[in-house]
């Protein structure tokens, strides 16, 4: 049919037609994300020489070589088994990881999100329950929170590194500025004083990435608000967001915000690891996780690193804290066909071999007690963790429900920095957010 | 006999669309209405999650904030890609020329990646390394080098004209072919009869082009309601800084993937469901007055 002898009325019909197509598609957008129906594989993973294939998925695809030497090393120990290391895109992962749970076609050993963020995953029933199995007695009780149901307290799985958050700085330029590592507050703001006298941005802050907002808190201001014993007084309902500690500490992020670059709401996180690293810049709060891109970006730079001195206030007995949590961990699906063998390997995983394999080629903090790190600032970490360490609150006990506390912090940070919420405003929205699904112990 | 034959071409592309398309929407409208424990399904529910979209946090706070980001894309786009859309196709129109190679130009941030226009654009207006800001400062205009992406003020209207830059080659590639369609001897006539170009634009051609700018409004307000990647890109999930960026398909994507509830899935596909009723009565109530007036001047 040519244009012309098209009929009349035609074209109108055809641009209804397409109009919807076009709606119904866009909707699709938003609503073909949705689980995938169980399918069936006949798969038993044991291949014809009586070998048991274990596959093991992971969102680290930049470790995918540390993980494969270490598997290595696993299989020549146990020569019954294969391990399939898979990783996929971080972004990704989540929406794989359920689909590939909720299927046959999954993993045996998952790679699991921790504390609030394991929940969905444990309400599905995807998991098997770990307990009487693996023991983590003797563990950080930090740590082994991660890796628990938060309805039944069972063990769903095994961490597998610490993070911590701290200062991280150039030392050539402390050096340069006849400047130290500070022990105290006021030595902490005449160095701050100092950088900037000499035309150096003294703190980088990625603001415009509401994520790294909360760790910015907790690096600067973690002892102020108590820490360690906060944490115990605010899940019990003694206290809460709107104690006057936790505001102050809210309030040390805004009174630093000369220290950081101009217009700091607009600057991106990967900016601010820019102007570190371009020397532009002499501190930046960061996690143990950020660690290998710092050295990488610039490997020239002798980084160091130091636990922020308390503010003013402080309650008594506070000290300069070091905030962390466990996450990585794995897990057993419950859908796994060789659910022994896989309970084997995430067992293995609490061992000391495994946890220097973690410290040594995945250059991550291992959870396993006892064991230290190589690399000489991991292990600084590390130790001042295991001396001085408090839990990062608001991703420890403060994400089992939505808003999560780091939401709403980071959010209300950011309208800080742009004047449109004062401390006790931003601590206020915490509260009223969380306590909207949290409920005190007591 | 021609309509079953008719039948068996088209099936191909129905199969793929009952099973890519149909099924996946169908579905997601039943998750709506049942409890969720992480992917388990539960017992039904009614419309308990369409009410949690209404009373409950974030979604008190962030969904009206963010469907207000959406009709403010929406009109944004809209006007500024409509206005500048027809008066380039306009003007191309008059220089057959270099219509071609012109129209090609404007179209070609449309074939990139709204990501990727996304990032790029973030880096060119980075305050700390961005080339923008720093070529204002040069000029001496250092009071207009503001932290575009980093001020609600300033984000949002980013995001409008970074979509309006990347997106115009589509209004200007549909005027173009709608002015085509404009029947020479109209304006011709109504010159002949004293018209000025300006009368002859108003009185005739833009009148004529009313189908094409209801099919581009349209098509402009589907796509606005489900922006996605270029926020994305600029704001991240969560629509930075302090959700002054956040549209409703961000929303859905913290809901569903982002915040670890263990209900995610029945509250997102509820959130889905709302948009997807948005845009379609949107969409079909603007169709319908489109028609009304195709009918007016085809009359």
């Amino acid at each position: 049919m040519t244009f012309a002898s098209r009929p009349p009325g035609s074209s109108r019909r055809a641009r209804r037609t397409v109009l919807t197509i076009a709606a119904l598609s866009g909707a699709l957008l938003v609503t073909a994300c949705s689980p995938s129906s169980s399918g069936s594989s006949d798969s038993t993973g044991a291949g014809g020489d009586g070998k048991v294939t274990l596959t093991v998925w992971s969102w680290r695809v930049e470790d995918e070589a540390a993980y494969n030497k270490i598997f290595d090393a696993y299989e020549k120990a146990h020569p019954n088994v294969n391990v399939d290391f898979k990783a996929f895109k971080a972004t990704e992962y989540n929406k794989i990881l359920a689909t590939g749970l909720a299927g046959s076609s999954g993993p045996d050993v998952p790679q699991v999100r921790s504390y609030g963020q394991l929940q969905g995953t444990v309400a599905s029933k995807s998991l098997l329950p770990l307990d009487g199995k693996v023991d983590l007695t003797g563990w950080d009780e930090n740590v082994v929170a991660s890796a628990k149901g938060k309805e039944d307290g069972k063990t769903y799985s095994v961490p597998l590194a610490r993070q911590t958050v701290q200062m991280f700085y150039n030392q050539g330029l402390f050096e340069k500025n006849g400047l130290k590592a500070p022990t105290t507050w006021d030595e902490f703001l005449a160095a701050n004083d100092k950088l900037m006298g000499a035309g150096v941005t003294p703190i980088a802050v990625g603001a415009k990435d509401d994520w790294t907002l909360p760790i910015v808190h907790e690096v600067l201001a973690g002892s102020r608000f108590g820490g360690k014993a906060f944490q115990s007084e605010v899940l019990s309902g003694k206290k809460s967001f709107t104690d006057p500690d936790w505001v102050a500490s809210v309030k040390v992020v805004g009174d630093l915000e000369k220290y950081m670059p101009k217009n700091v709401t607009g600057v991106a996180q990967t900016d601010a690891q820019t102007l570190f690293s371009a020397e532009k810049a002499a501190m930046i709060p960061g996690g143990s996780f950020d660690l290998s891109v710092l050295q990488k970006a610039n490997p020239g730079m002798k980084i160091g690193i130091f636990q922020v001195p308390p503010a003013p206030g402080s309650p008594s007995g506070s000290s300069a804290t070091t905030a962390g949590w466990a996450d990585g961990n794995f897990a057993v699906s419950a859908k796994s066909k060789h659910p022994n063998e896989a309970t084997e390997l995430v067992t293995w995983m609490t061992s000391k071999e495994f946890g220097q394999m973690v410290n040594d080629d995945i250059k991550q903090i291992s959870a396993v007690p006892g064991v230290e790190p190589t690399d000489p600032l991991l292990k600084q970490m590390s130790d001042n963790y295991n001396n001085s360490g408090s839990p990062y609150l608001l991703l420890t006990d403060f994400r089992y429900g939505a808003p999560s506390g780091t939401d709403l912090l980071g959010k209300g940070l950011q309208q800080m920095l742009l004047g449109s919420k004062d401390a006790a405003g931003v601590s206020q929205d915490l509260d009223t957010g969380v306590k909207t699904w949290f409920k005190p112990s007591a | 006999m021609r309509r079953r034959t008719g039948l068996v071409f088209v099936a191909p592309a129905l199969a793929l669309f009952a099973v890519f398309v149909l099924y996946p929407m169908v579905t997601a409208f039943s998750y709506a209405f049942f409890q969720w424990q992480g992917t388990t399904r539960g017992e039904f529910a009614g419309a308990q999650n369409f009410v949690t979209l209404f009373t409950r946090a974030p979604f008190t706070t962030d969904l009206p904030q963010a469907l207000l980001h959406n009709v403010l894309f929406f009109l944004g786009t809209m006007l500024i890609q409509n206005t500048f859309g027809l008066t380039i196709a306009y003007l191309l129109y008059s220089r057959p020329r270099s219509r071609r190679m012109l129209q090609t130009l404007y179209a070609m941030p449309y074939l990139v990646s709204p990501i990727v226009i996304g990032y790029l654009w973030t880096l060119l207006l980075s305050p700390t390394f961005g080339p923008v800001n720093t070529l204002l400062t040069k000029v001496g205009l250092e009071s207009w080098a503001l932290p575009w992406l980093g001020d609600p003020k300033t984000a949002i209207w980013v995001v409008i004209l970074v979509s309006v830059w990347q997106w115009i080659g589509f209004p200007v590639l549909l005027y173009g072919a709608a002015l085509g369609g404009v029947p020479e001897e109209l304006t011709e006539a109504a010159r002949v009869d004293g018209a000025t170009n300006r009368q002859a634009f108003f009185k005739i051609t833009l009148p004529l082009l009313v189908p094409a700018i209801g099919t581009v409004s349209v098509l402009t307000f589907i796509f606005a309601m489900e922006a996605f990647a270029l926020p994305y890109a600029f704001g991240g999930s969560t629509g930075n800084p302090a959700g002054a960026t956040d549209f409703v398909s961000l929303l859905f994507y913290r809901t569903a993937f982002d915040s670890g509830a263990t209900d995610a899935i029945g509250s997102s596909s509820a959130l889905a469901t709302l948009l997807f009723l948005i845009i379609f009565g949107g969409a079909y109530a603007a169709t319908a007055v489109l028609r009304r007036h195709e009918r007016r001047i085809t009359a």
